[in-house]
């Protein structure tokens, strides 16, 4: 299972592609990757390939947005959206990136200097 | 000059917000601390959204509800739900005190509906308000009421000095930078404690750090091992692991789907033979962990969840009728036909009882006080509301009354109780503490132990226990202890949004929530509610009493308190 990331890292777009070995056997319950959520592949790619991969994870169910992600080119959230091979993960929105895939998402955050813009800014569509 | 609020709330959910808010109402500084983001964290959002209001609560504040339903009912209802283990001065309080509430919430704005029935309770009792529209509610009011917010901010310890609680030690997610925040009184609404089951409900974050900040302060952990476990949870594929739509379609709804071991015998019958899957969700989630524990479970680890028995049509025109499932069989994130076509074709459902509601908790009065100087507790961070079992809608009454309680205690108590100086006597220790995982160049990482505390807590601590599974549960956690917890080492140098940093710090935490859980239930040697012995499966008819799990010395040890009854008598 190959899965294209793109990640802001120091600033900058990165890509970074991980293959994932076969899920069987790895704890996971799973036996195909086809079951499980962009964020158990995210989970799994922070403990095993990548130690620095940031990502946001809440609630598992798509409730809280907190994991939203641009997945294949439109804004989902992560832990509702099974794998398949092949899939490009990018941060939601790029001018809104803090760290790999996570952005600000704030719905408190004080920005004097940006004002009133911030709140519609922060209010990212999503498919689901 | 360090800034030093009023009032430092810890934990943005329902319980928190309306803390920060009733402490900025009564003329407080009030600081918002949340682990991740604020409407974006925490369980509330999860919540199926009852609030729990008697008949003649409802009808005092003009809406149209069965007046014969009296508090007194709400109460009694409650305690008998929780196998009379409840401290009924906190039942008292939340009964009495949630009509307030409820007219607070309609003077905001809130979109609710009037219940027609509630699962548990003696009559309908009570409204819905989505856990989504609750959360975004209560953001809103807080930002209004002037309260500010510091997010991505994992709270660790508790800052103290002379006894007292000055402020708290965390790690700012964002920047790595380990910061101390200073406050007069400080109030715990972190949340409960499931993320440290491994099949679970609730969200990643809720792993314990409040009540673990909270016993090392020196307040008393309460019931910790009261877990309850939400039946007919979905155990596969991954990415529905945990979902809870098995149950709504099913029992909970009053659907009846029937339950079965793997030879197909409709085990319920052993349990309730009147009610079978419509018993209470204690006696559902014990009877399939018992199936499960006896060899008579499904390859996942579950039992089945049948629908066969019954017309395609009563599936077709559920969603009719349903708040949560739209006409297409859209639930929360997730398009659930697929699971739907197979339950048409006949297929059974493997089901699983899964970590749901900290029912232990913190140990607190009816006023919130948690009995350490400067530290006030609500929510589900908190202990011994629900006793051994809790119904349906009385986390959303438990937030709002005890919110307010607590915020409105701690904004009395900053003013009342200002020192001065706020530097803090163990300052260094926690700060040590915190970072030790990060300055450890080399040793275990965090996750894999996170993943053998949750496997732990699944063994020893799921519905069903044994002497000797608390037995080797505690021994391997000594283990974990003494050899692994110290070895706990980040693999990456990066500072912002360490993951492997954070998980270090949510295995600190749930050694003391697994500890105390297995404290408790060992020295529970009885059948109560959410803790089923299977070594002893009969209710004790002796005094029923608390565990309480407190710091001695160095060590966790539990006592015990007779419970009181000053309400309903025990029958």
């Amino acid at each position: 299972m190959l899965m294209h990331l793109t990640l802001f890292r120091d600033g900058e777009l990165r890509q970074l592609d991980i293959q994932l070995p076969p899920p069987a056997g790895l704890g996971l319950g799973i036996d195909r990757w086809e079951g499980a959520s962009v964020s158990t592949a995210l989970q799994y790619a922070q403990r095993v390939f990548e130690p620095n991969l940031g990502y946001s994870l809440s609630c598992r169910r798509g409730l809280c947005r907190l994991c939203a992600m641009r997945i294949d080119g439109e804004v989902k959230l992560a832990c509702t959206v099974a794998l398949h091979d092949g899939i490009r993960i990018e941060p939601a929105k790029p001018k809104l990136a803090l760290h790999d895939t996570v952005v600000e998402l704030s719905l408190v955050r004080v920005k004097p200097e940006r004002g009133a813009k911030v709140a519609t800014e922060n209010r990212i569509p999503t498919t689901t | 000059m360090t800034e030093v609020w009023d009032v430092i709330v810890l934990g943005g959910g329902a319980a928190g917000l309306v803390a920060a808010f009733h402490a900025r109402q009564a003329g407080a500084s009030v600081l918002v601390v949340n682990k991740g983001l604020v409407g974006r964290s925490g369980a509330t959002i999860t919540s199926g959204g009852g609030v729990s209001i008697a008949g003649e609560s409802l009808v005092a504040i003009g809406l149209q509800a069965d007046a014969s339903d009296t508090e007194e009912r709400f109460l009694q209802d409650t305690v008998i739900a929780g196998s009379f283990l409840n401290d009924q001065q906190l039942v008292e309080s939340m009964v009495t005190g949630i009509g307030a509430e409820m007219q607070r919430l309609i003077d905001w704005g809130i979109k609710f509906s009037v219940n027609r029935r509630a699962p548990g309770h003696s009559s309908g009792r009570g409204v819905h308000i989505s856990g989504i529209d609750m959360q975004r509610a209560l953001t809103r009011i807080a930002q209004q009421a002037g309260v500010s917010f510091r997010e991505d901010f994992q709270s660790t310890q508790l800052l103290r000095r002379e006894g007292a609680v000055v402020g708290v030690l965390g790690l700012d997610r964002r920047t790595g930078s380990v910061d101390s925040i200073h406050g007069h009184s400080t109030v715990l609404a972190t949340g409960g404690a499931t993320s440290n089951w491994s099949l679970r409900t609730a969200p990643e974050e809720l792993s314990g750090e409040g009540q673990r900040m909270a016993v090392e302060a020196g307040a008393t952990l309460i019931d910790m091992e009261m877990m309850q476990f939400l039946p007919c949870c979905l155990t596969a594929p991954a990415i529905w692991r945990g979902l809870q739509f098995p149950w709504i379609l099913g029992p909970q709804s009053g659907v009846h789907a029937w339950l079965m071991n793997r030879f197909g015998e409709r085990f319920m019958a052993r349990w309730d033979p009147v009610r079978m899957e419509l018993a209470t969700r204690d006696m559902v989630s014990a009877a399939s962990a018992t199936e499960v524990h006896e060899g008579r479970g499904s390859p996942n680890g579950g039992v089945y969840l049948s629908w066969k028995h019954l017309p395609n049509d009563i599936i077709d025109n559920f969603p009719a009728t349903s708040r949560s499932i739209s006409a297409d069989w859209q639930w929360e994130g997730f398009d659930m036909t697929p699971l739907v076509e197979r339950i048409k074709q006949g297929y059974a459902i493997e089901v699983a009882p899964a970590a749901h509601f900290s029912l232990g908790g913190v140990r607190v009065d009816a006023g919130a006080a948690t009995g350490v100087p400067g530290l006030f507790a609500c929510g589900e961070v908190t202990g011994a509301m629900h006793g051994a079992n809790r119904l349906s809608g009385n986390a959303g009454a438990q937030v709002l009354v005890q919110g307010r309680i607590a915020g409105q205690a701690a904004a009395v108590d900053a003013q009342q109780r200002r020192a001065a100086d706020r530097w803090a006597d163990n300052q260094d220790e926690a700060a040590a503490v915190t970072l030790a995982p990060f300055e450890r160049q080399a040793g275990v990482a965090p996750f894999e132990l996170k993943e053998r505390l949750s496997q732990l807590a699944e063994r020893a601590l799921g519905p069903v226990r044994t002497a000797t599974a608390l037995e080797e549960g505690r021994i391997v956690l000594a283990d974990l202890k003494n050899n692994v917890l110290p070895q706990l080492a980040c693999r990456t140098r990066d500072l912002m949004w360490n993951r492997d940093w954070s998980d270090a710090l949510e295995c600190q935490a749930a050694f003391s929530v697994i500890e105390s859980a297995l404290l408790g239930a060992a020295g529970r040697e009885h059948s109560i509610g959410a803790h089923q012995r299977h070594d002893n499966k009969h209710a004790d008819s002796g005094v029923l009493s608390h565990s309480l799990v407190s710091f001695d010395g160095n060590a966790l040890r539990r006592h015990t308190t007779p419970v009181t009854f000053p309400f309903v008598a025990r029958p």
